[in-house]
């Protein structure tokens, strides 16, 4: 049994998302939770660019991105508690370019959990997931649990 | 014009900082780099926008990998004796403390170049080099065509 329906799911990495300085900046936002998967959708800017010939986004946009997709992607895991997960190693294999002018979204999903680690992998890719830009392979700590008892009566209460 | 058509051999402080201005995320996190006794230092100045972690005031993760992997880029490019634009095959990056509203430092060491492709390896720190922030190693792909042979992998002159 779940910890977290769908719908609370969505909510916390809602809140979790929209409260970290930089990618809220950058308009990171959260596109959908389907089960164990989230999906962050990072909009095309120009201050993004690591190639001006091409207008292709930087591989360290892409970074910031995966990180923040896997790391948010622990919290919908549905064996283990919720926590806070600070990443201890990321490896991004650059599949192909990221094409100008188009918004990049980026997957995730935990794929085994342990009492103290998590590990995680996920892909940013723009019109299809079959043709991925990126893949991210992650491990996540657990440091502490994430308080829900805001969060779960609140939303149970909802049809 | 862009990158591609300043990257030439005899790599100073100056010509680092159009390098920058010509790569608009470089520029967008505030990147610098001056070239000190034969080497690249790179500093990614603090800046409340690079926060990941707003309640101990933590760099976001992803931001010191960018910062990392841009750093190594710039690196291959400067060691180069014929530089091209290399490209990113992959970065691993483990994380050893976070980073905190401060500035950090990178150093980067070609650890090998080969025909095709050439490992970096990367240090980022912030309070002391010999307590990193985060290490990481990068490939990139840097066509064969375009490169004199070159054998030394040192961090020394070229």
């Amino acid at each position: 049994m779940p910890i977290l329906n769908n719908d609370q799911k969505y909510n916390l990495v809602k809140i979790m998302n929209d409260h970290i300085p930089h990618t809220a900046l950058l308009g990171v936002q959260l596109e959908c939770v389907e089960k164990e998967e989230l999906t962050l959708r990072l909009p095309y800017q120009e201050v993004l660019v690591g190639d001006t010939a091409t207008g292709a986004l930087h591989g360290g946009a892409l970074t910031v991105l995966l990180d923040q997709t896997l790391g948010m992607a622990t919290v919908c895991c549905d064996t283990a508690k919720p926590s806070i997960t600070p990443t201890l190693d990321l490896r991004i294999d650059h599949l192909s370019v990221a094409p100008a002018g188009m918004d990049i979204l980026a997957c995730a999903k935990v794929y085994k959990s342990t009492r103290k680690i998590l590990f995680v992998e996920g892909f940013a890719y723009c019109e299809s997931k079959d043709k991925p830009i990126a893949k991210a392979t992650g491990s996540f700590v657990r440091v502490g649990d994430v308080d829900l008892s805001w969060l779960v009566p609140s939303t149970q209460q909802e049809p | 014009m862009t990158l591609e058509d300043i990257i030439h051999d005899d790599c100073d402080s100056a010509l680092l900082k159009l390098w920058i201005a010509k790569v608009p995320y470089a520029t967008f996190l505030g990147i610098q780099a001056v070239v000190c006794q034969n080497d690249i230092l790179f500093t990614l100045p603090a800046d409340k926008n690079l926060i990941g972690n707003p309640s101990i005031e933590a760099l976001h993760g992803g931001v010191v990998g960018a910062f990392m992997e841009q750093s190594a880029a710039f690196h291959v490019i400067a060691k180069m004796e014929r530089p091209v634009l290399p490209k990113t095959i992959n970065f691993s990056l483990d994380y050893l403390r976070p980073a905190h509203l401060r500035d950090t430092y990178a150093e980067c060491l070609l650890t090998r170049q080969g025909r095709f492709i050439t490992n970096v390896t990367i240090i980022a720190w912030q309070e002391h080099k010999n307590k990193p922030n985060a290490i990481a190693r990068a490939h990139f792909l840097t066509p064969e065509t375009e490169r004199k042979e070159s054998t030394n992998a040192t961090m020394g002159p070229k």
